[in-house]
């Protein structure tokens, strides 16, 4: 018998316990459906545009092309949303989408590789758009090419925004007082030893990140050595070329740098330079602008030149911002327009971006380009006039061939930047680390010739 | 004259069949169990044997193609000069951050065994590294070891220890940055560590622990040849979490080091995501991931079987 008189207990019984939890979940079932008509007749309002890119170097960038890209969508009835992700997450987060099909309309790649060429099944054909770029503001330049281009298709998988160039920035009264410029590579070893021994190394990094993949491809460049050839068909890094190059590393490590550059990532070497420490490094202006806010007296004393000449070239890497529109995106003629809209306004973007971003088309902003010839803020004024040569002595990883997903893969995998470092802190010769690295490259390129 | 009515006759409501099949323990506990095993199916079963796929497929994202290539993923592998280095970089890290954690957890539990003032709160704290998002923490460690405003070089220098110019190289020198690598996973693992130390210590009787302490065992002897060979069974529990996660981890290497210097720091888990993920090649990604499979299997079965026969 149960017992309990007056005193009334409720427990949950487990049928009420089911029941209760069926309405809830039956309610949670049926409310999207119920609220359909409200929600599509409120999304029916305005048509929406995706956009996600990184998170710029210079944050002004991001304020400027956030309302750039809200004005054309109040102009045209479109709500565009712009997400703006690491340098870093890149990669992961374009795999992601194209994996899941899904995401955002338009996809802004940036960095030293994986790039549009990667996604190009996933992506929508560009080249009328960019054509009719070409026909108003010049030929693609070399690393527009590089990066957007297909040579097996014809056809370009991506628009070519801008590229990061990496110029010699070094503080002016250092080397006037050794007599000396650092405008080969011989004289930022000879001169770099020299001012080492005063306490100012070189600092050219030589751990994993995208600086030194970049910077020590432009080496090898600069001494004729390359990673493939010209079709992007063979690998042809193992040359007497690649040697001197990996020997001259070796040399400026032990001459003119410290041990600190084995770990260094990107911004170790803007830090180097703007605590007044280093005497020159290879970096976009990023470090510049820095120095700028931090050290005006310093940053009056840190000129920028071409990167140094080598035996065979003057060339350097850079790393380059493309545009792709996934071929799942929700409003294709969207993003279209949007980056019709965006190419014919380019100059705007330089100018945010305060010359950090470089153009991909001949004439898209035409000399004397602004800021670059006349910087206001720089002492002297025309202090990165040097910058607007760039689309002459900077090309994207792959060179003299196209980027392709084994040329990123090498890059990715730091080949170039371990047989720098092998011999430089003697845990192998010149010839064995190219070697190495050669046997390494070929069976990437082994593995993506037998992938496509 | 009173009149008597018959007692109303209870309304007897036909009975569902469905509500006594609910009634059975074993219909229930099936339903309810249900969605776990649903959960463990979709998201741990389904991409296990999507990666298996993958892993002998050619499937690329510059070519998502289903092509059967056999082992050929796994050749490619194994024929890699540099693979062998990078599976013995995920041997150190992982049992060498266990090792480390583990000798801490251990101190760090017998410390917080002994009453202090603010006890509670310090095991409140300790707590903390295993909480925190190891994003976040990489990133204090990075400028830890950095190469040049590294706060323990900043330390050594200010004590003389070391000067300047033989300041140790952290990240940049191959044994160092293992170390580094092997010292921010243990500084992680350490928490949980304690807190199996200290569920396992407060489980063993006190009268075996004055039995001991009568027949005259030492500090020493009474936590190594009584308390230690007790919790063991615990600790192994413990430690299969922690190898597994280890194993498996790329987080502290992507940040800290990316594989360098050289590929002195390289392990599996990186090296999947940076041929899987970042350069498109899916299959050879989910290959390498793969190859730790057996070893953990190996691992997680042999520490199974020890703690079974421990519990025999």
């Amino acid at each position: 018998m149960r017992s309990g008189g007056n005193k009334k207990t409720r427990s949950v019984t487990r049928r009420d316990f089911l029941k209760t939890s069926g309405v809830v979940a039956g309610a949670a079932g049926l409310a999207p459906a119920i609220s359909a008509p409200f929600v599509s007749r409120a999304m029916a309002q305005s048509k929406t545009l995706s956009i996600v890119q990184w998170s710029h170097f210079v944050p002004a960038y991001d304020t400027w092309f956030d309302k750039f890209a809200k004005d054309w969508g109040d102009k045209n009835h479109i709500a565009v949303t712009v997400d703006h992700i690491s340098e870093n997450d890149i990669a992961a987060r374009a795999a992601a989408e194209a994996s899941a099909r899904a995401g955002h309309d338009i996809f802004g790649w940036n960095g030293g590789a994986s790039g549009a060429h990667l996604y190009r099944k996933f992506l929508v054909n560009l080249t009328d758009l960019v054509e009719s770029t070409a026909k108003k503001y010049g030929k693609p330049t070399v690393i527009g090419t590089q990066i957007g281009y297909d040579a097996d298709t014809k056809t370009w998988s991506a628009f070519p925004d801008f590229y990061i160039n990496y110029p010699a920035m070094y503080r002016k009264s250092m080397w006037d007082e050794i007599g000396m410029k650092p405008d080969t590579w011989d004289n930022v070893r000879i001169g770099g030893a020299k001012l080492k021994a005063k306490g100012h190394p070189v600092g050219i990094s030589l751990g994993h990140s995208n600086d030194p993949n970049t910077t020590w491809r432009g080496v090898l460049w600069s001494y004729g050595g390359a990673v493939q050839d010209k079709d992007g068909k063979r690998i042809v890094l193992n040359s007497k070329e690649s040697i001197e190059a990996v020997k001259f590393v070796a040399a400026l490590y032990k001459e003119a740098m410290t041990s600190e550059v084995l770990s260094w990532d990107d911004s170790s070497n803007n830090r180097y330079l703007d605590s007044g420490v280093s005497s020159l490094i290879l970096n976009p202006i990023s470090a510049y602008r820095t120095a700028q806010q931090v050290n005006k007296k310093m940053a009056d004393d840190i000129f920028v030149l071409k990167p140094p000449k080598g035996p065979a070239a003057q060339i350097m890497g850079a790393a380059a911002g493309f545009y792709g529109i996934w071929d799942f995106a929700k409003n294709k003629e969207g993003a279209l327009e949007f980056l019709k809209y965006y190419a014919d306004h380019w100059p705007e973007a330089f100018k945010a971006s305060e010359g950090y971003n470089n153009p991909c088309f001949a004439n898209i902003v035409p000399k004397p380009m602004p800021i670059l010839s006349n910087d206001p803020t720089s002492n002297p004024p025309d202090k990165l006039s040097v910058l607007q040569t760039s689309d002459e002595w900077c090309a994207a990883p792959g060179y003299p061939g196209p980027a392709t997903p084994a040329i990123d893969e090498i890059y990715n995998e730091f080949i170039l930047c371990d047989m720098m470092s092998k011999t430089a802190t003697g845990q192998a010769s010149a010839e064995d680390s190219v070697k190495l690295a050669t046997q390494l490259s070929e069976a990437i390129f082994k593995k993506w010739q037998q992938r496509t | 004259m009173a009149v008597i009515t018959a007692p109303a006759e209870p309304v007897v409501r036909p009975v569902s069949r469905f509500r006594f099949v609910l009634d059975r323990r074993g219909v229930l506990g099936s339903i309810f169990i249900a969605p776990a095993i649903l959960y463990v199916l979709l998201l741990v079963g389904v991409p296990f044997l999507l990666a298996l796929y993958y892993s002998v497929s050619a499937y690329t994202l510059y070519d998502p193609s289903w092509r059967f290539v056999g082992l050929g993923n796994f050749e490619q592998i194994v024929r890699n000069p540099v693979f062998l280095e990078t599976l013995g970089n995920t041997f150190l890290f992982t049992f060498g951050s266990q090792l480390l954690g583990l000798i801490m957890g251990k101190f760090g539990a017998l410390l917080l065994l002994r009453p202090f003032p603010g006890r509670r709160i310090v095991r409140a704290l300790i707590i903390l590294p295993w909480v925190v998002p190891i994003a976040l923490a990489t990133i204090a460690w990075q400028w830890m070891f950095d190469s040049l405003y590294s706060v323990i070089n900043w330390t050594l220098i200010a004590f003389g220890i070391v000067t300047r110019e033989n300041a140790p190289n952290w990240l940049g020198t191959p044994s160092l940055a293992m170390l580094c690598i092997i010292i921010v996973n243990a500084w992680r693992f350490f928490p949980f560590a304690i807190v199996i130390f200290l569920a396992g210590i407060t489980a063993v009787p006190q009268d075996v622990i004055d039995a001991a302490t009568v027949d005259g065992a030492g500090f020493w002897r009474r936590n190594y040849q009584i308390i230690l060979p007790m919790i063991l069974p615990i600790v192994a529990i413990g430690l299969i979490f922690g190898i597994v996660f280890t194993f498996t981890d790329l987080s502290i290497v992507f940040l800290l080091t990316k594989g360098g210097p050289g590929e002195a720091t390289s392990v599996l888990g990186f090296e999947g995501f940076q041929v899987g993920i970042v350069s498109g090649d899916v299959a050879q990604g989910a290959a390498i991931s793969l190859f730790m499979l057996p070893v953990l299997l190996v691992v997680v079965i042999g520490m199974l079987r020890f703690i079974r026969r421990r519990e025999i």
